[in-house]
């Protein structure tokens, strides 16, 4: 008799639809248990999750910290109706998470303690969608009053502060800060594992992309793997290049320009092409000519790659739009630069010879194509585009003890770093939960002026959901939340209180990026608000669970 | 002209860049004179200068002193590709290499605070800026956020040790760090006014913001009050439109004068830049001036290093 296989077990739902206020509570309870799973994440002294692994059960959970990541683990939370809450609450934090590199834990305990809140008014008789109109009105009033808060935050004590309320990681949020306070908001940051124990900082100079020789005959120094050139003339075509009579009016116009060293950046060359220039290195004297692909994964890359090339050098690109062949070369194709360098992965250039004002115009045209997109992927390009044109870029070596240690403090430090972009952006506030303290003044003051039960209601949840995330870090920190509000209360305006020792701190001690905490907040209040809207779920039926033949 | 060449060159093509003087000058009368033929030094204020044999390079083009000159003995010369420092007043000097190919220095500036920071910067016409921590021995080059690398002229905030302010006058604009020149943006200064010849930083006499003078090529003399935030010109009808080199003497009673080299000569303001008046008219071009306690160095292309008395 064959043993039968153990099939999963997976409750059946049937189709149907919910109503109130069945509707409500099942949200509201699928909401509370995601937030209830990350709470003990928020502030300094943060307690952590475990999370079955996904891919083998039986292997020991993901030991987690940070609220984003926790979301993005939780697939189900078990009730069918539940899991619509907690996935409007996990669609919340990811964003946050995906969008800031930080504030996911806040924006979560906001959600839940504003959900909580207009949940309790609308089973009193209030109306959903009257409520929500004026909790995006108190929300206004909330982000205006932390606009009011927020300061400029410059210099590397204050860059790193900002970064150890990110990251919690003291000797990484100093270097983060030098770094930052260097590259700015737009420079460029690569965060990369190191042999040794330590961190450390490397800052290197021009600008350099990621695409390189076309062929391991052009390296000239066998023992860095790389070819340096002093004041090279430079050709950018965006064209792939496959015969090498093509190459010939090139060379001849740059003997005849007295031009000594010449890079090529073509869109691809192929062997006949590569070895005509490798010829013309051995036979033409007093030239050297080295060639690299164009940088680039999709045309959209390289197009974006060879406008900004052309502005930095000077060269006029030559286009395949245009119709255009190497043959058709002319003098202002030549573009120069006082340093260039190519190894088989990567080039560089140093020292553009482009037009000084242009260079300024087109970093100032990019960042406000920046400024106008919501798009992040767009904004991730962009924003790589203006680092490149900075003239300069930051290495970041993560070293440690263990290749575990070194993936997560790499893992943490990339993360940070978008949270410190936004930081250098747009400012800093007081920490520890103290900024959305301080905006409840602002809206005590509104409650009081306000007439309408439901406006009022409004204000009265976002007042006192504006504390629950300071609440909450007292509570993972093991200190009585009422206490430490009491000794804030006694101690005035201009204190704030260190989770970590256990003591009241000069306002400023503490710092946290604005717009982590106005993007927190906005994002909460929001799905907080559309969540409270939701009067029927539909249930379709359960999905059939694809099973494995035999 | 009332002044006397103490300097003359041998050849027409002879040019002085850059004058410098011991902050202790009044007392131990030295001073150096940074020309195309090489690097002068007078021990007596200038009456009669010595030709120093400082590299195989005879041209220098800049010149900075230690501003704790009077104990450490320090002095830094601009060659072509490289820099040059002293810690004896000049007898003996060190050079400190940069990458190839090599640069033209337009100016050097040392900290205020030299003696306890080291830290020292170089404009460089084709490679931005560098700057060293370790008193000259090592150049890095920090051009974060600087477009335009025709480094022209330098000037370094009054308060430095507090706000680590820097000026960099290029060819198209005024850029500012406000971390050691680590990182460069551009400042409010209108890139249509540029290039930025000269810089010259004072506290206000009146207390209050610090103000930055920016002399131009073409456009005459701008001042800010806001940290280069927005500029304002000067003297539109008194003062030319070429300023070349800006300085802020003080007289023995502690009054503090600006002054301004032209094409025309030596112009000075007693009010903070607001009224100018021709204090010296040269014959030739003059491209270099140095005013110091009682008297007034200023070079002559191709003639000498001139030394006048002033007021």
């Amino acid at each position: 008799m064959s043993e039968e296989k153990p099939f999963p077990t997976r409750k059946i739902y049937r189709p149907g639809v919910v109503f109130q206020p069945e509707a409500q509570r099942n949200i509201g309870r699928g909401i509370h248990a995601l937030v209830a799973a990350i709470r003990p994440t928020l502030g300094p002294t943060a307690r952590t999750v475990a999370v079955t692994r996904l891919d083998d059960a039986r292997k020991p959970p993901d030991v987690l910290d940070s609220g984003g990541v926790i979301a993005r683990k939780l697939i189900e939370m078990g009730e069918r109706d539940e899991d619509m809450g907690a996935m409007l609450a996990r669609a919340l934090i990811c964003r946050q998470h995906e969008q800031m590199g930080d504030g996911s834990a806040t924006a979560a305990v906001l959600l839940g303690a504003v959900y909580s809140g207009g949940a309790h008014y609308l089973a009193a008789g209030g109306n959903a969608m009257r409520l929500r109109h004026y909790l995006e009105r108190a929300l206004a009033e909330a982000i205006a009053a932390l606009d009011e808060m927020t300061l400029p935050v410059s210099g590397v004590a204050k860059l790193a502060q900002v970064a150890e309320a990110i990251c919690h990681d003291r000797p990484l949020s100093k270097l983060l800060g030098e770094i930052f306070d260097v590259i700015g908001a737009f420079g460029q940051l690569d965060v990369r594992k190191d042999q040794g124990r330590s961190l450390r900082r490397e800052y290197i100079e021009g600008m350099f992309w990621n695409s390189g020789l076309v062929s391991r005959d052009m390296i000239a120094n066998q023992k860095e793997l790389q070819t340096v050139y002093e004041e090279p003339a430079i050709v950018i075509a965006d064209f792939q290049i496959n015969d090498p009579r093509h190459i010939m009016p090139m060379l001849e116009l740059a003997v005849e320009q007295k031009i000594e060293k010449l890079l090529l950046i073509a869109g691809e060359l192929d062997g006949d092409a590569i070895a005509g220039l490798l010829m013309a290195n051995g036979k033409l004297k007093n030239f050297q000519v080295m060639a690299v692909r164009g940088p680039g994964m999709n045309p959209d890359d390289r197009q974006a790659a060879v406008e900004d090339l052309a502005v930095v050098t000077g060269a006029v690109p030559m286009l395949k739009v245009m119709g255009q062949s190497l043959r058709d070369i002319r003098r202002e194709n030549f573009g120069g630069a006082r340093r260039a360098w190519a190894s088989p992965h990567n080039f560089g250039i140093i020292g553009g010879k482009g037009n000084p004002r242009q260079l300024r115009r087109h970093v100032s045209n990019l960042q406000a194509q920046y400024q106008r997109t919501d798009d992040m992927k767009r904004r991730g390009e962009i924003q790589a585009r203006i680092g490149k044109l900075m003239g300069g870029s930051a290495t970041l070596w993560i070293g440690g003890s263990s290749e575990l240690e070194i993936e997560a403090r790499k893992e943490l430090a990339e993360a940070t770093a978008p949270a410190m972009r936004a930081a250098v952006k747009e400012g800093a506030l007081p920490g520890g939960g103290l900024s959305l303290l301080g905006c409840r003044a602002r809206l005590a003051a509104r409650l009081g002026r306000a007439k309408d039960p439901d406006e009022r209601a409004a204000y009265r949840i976002i007042h006192d959901a504006l504390a629950e995330p300071a609440r909450a870090i007292y509570e993972n920190a093991g200190y009585e939340p009422g206490e430490v509000f009491g000794r804030l209360t006694a101690a005035g305006a201009g204190y704030g209180f260190d989770a970590v020792n256990g003591c009241l701190t000069e306002n400023g001690a503490l710092l946290d990026g604005a717009a982590i905490q106005k993007m927190a907040l906005k994002n909460a209040v929001m799905t907080a608000g559309m969540a409270l809207t939701i009067d029927v779920l539909v249930r379709h039926k359960t999905p059939e669970i694809a099973r494995a033949p035999g | 002209m009332d002044g006397t060449f103490t300097l003359e060159f041998a050849r027409s093509a002879d040019s002085l860049y850059a004058l410098a003087a011991s902050p202790d000058f009044a007392r131990d009368g030295l001073c150096f004179a940074a020309c195309r033929s090489g690097l002068y030094r007078s021990q007596d204020g200038g009456a009669s200068w010595r030709l120093l044999r400082a590299s195989s390079e005879p041209v220098t083009t800049a010149l900075a002193l230690s501003p704790a000159f009077a104990d450490d003995r320090s002095i830094f010369a601009a060659v072509k590709g490289g820099v040059l420092r002293s810690s004896d007043a000049g007898d003996n000097w060190f050079t400190a290499g940069f990458p190839a190919p090599p640069p033209v220095f337009s100016s050097l500036l040392a900290s205020p605070d030299f003696e306890r920071d080291g830290f020292i910067l170089a404009a460089t016409l084709e490679d931005g800026v560098f700057s060293s921590t370790d008193r000259g021995l090592r150049w890095q080059p920090w051009n974060f956020g600087l477009f335009d690398l025709a480094a022209l002229s330098l000037a370094m905030s009054p308060a430095w040790t507090v706000d680590e302010t820097v000026y960099v006058g290029t060819e198209t604009g005024l850029y500012q760090s406000a971390n050691g020149g680590r990182a460069w943006r551009h400042s409010g200064f209108s890139s249509e006014l540029a290039p930025v010849l000269c810089l010259a930083t004072a506290t206000s006499q009146a207390g209050g913001d610090m103000k930055i003078f920016a002399g131009t090529e073409t456009q005459g003399l701008h001042l800010s009050c806001d940290g280069g935030e927005s500029w304002e010109r000067l003297a539109a009808d008194a003062m030319p439109d070429a300023v070349n080199q800006l300085h802020l003497a003080q007289d023995e009673g502690g009054a503090a004068s600006l002054y301004a080299l032209t094409n025309d000569g030596v112009m000075q303001s007693d009010d903070e830049g607001r009224s100018w008046r021709q204090i010296i008219r040269v014959d030739g071009a003059a491209t270099a001036m140095l005013p110091l306690c009682g008297v007034i160095f200023l070079g002559i292309q191709g003639k000498g290093v001139m030394r006048l008395p002033r007021n």
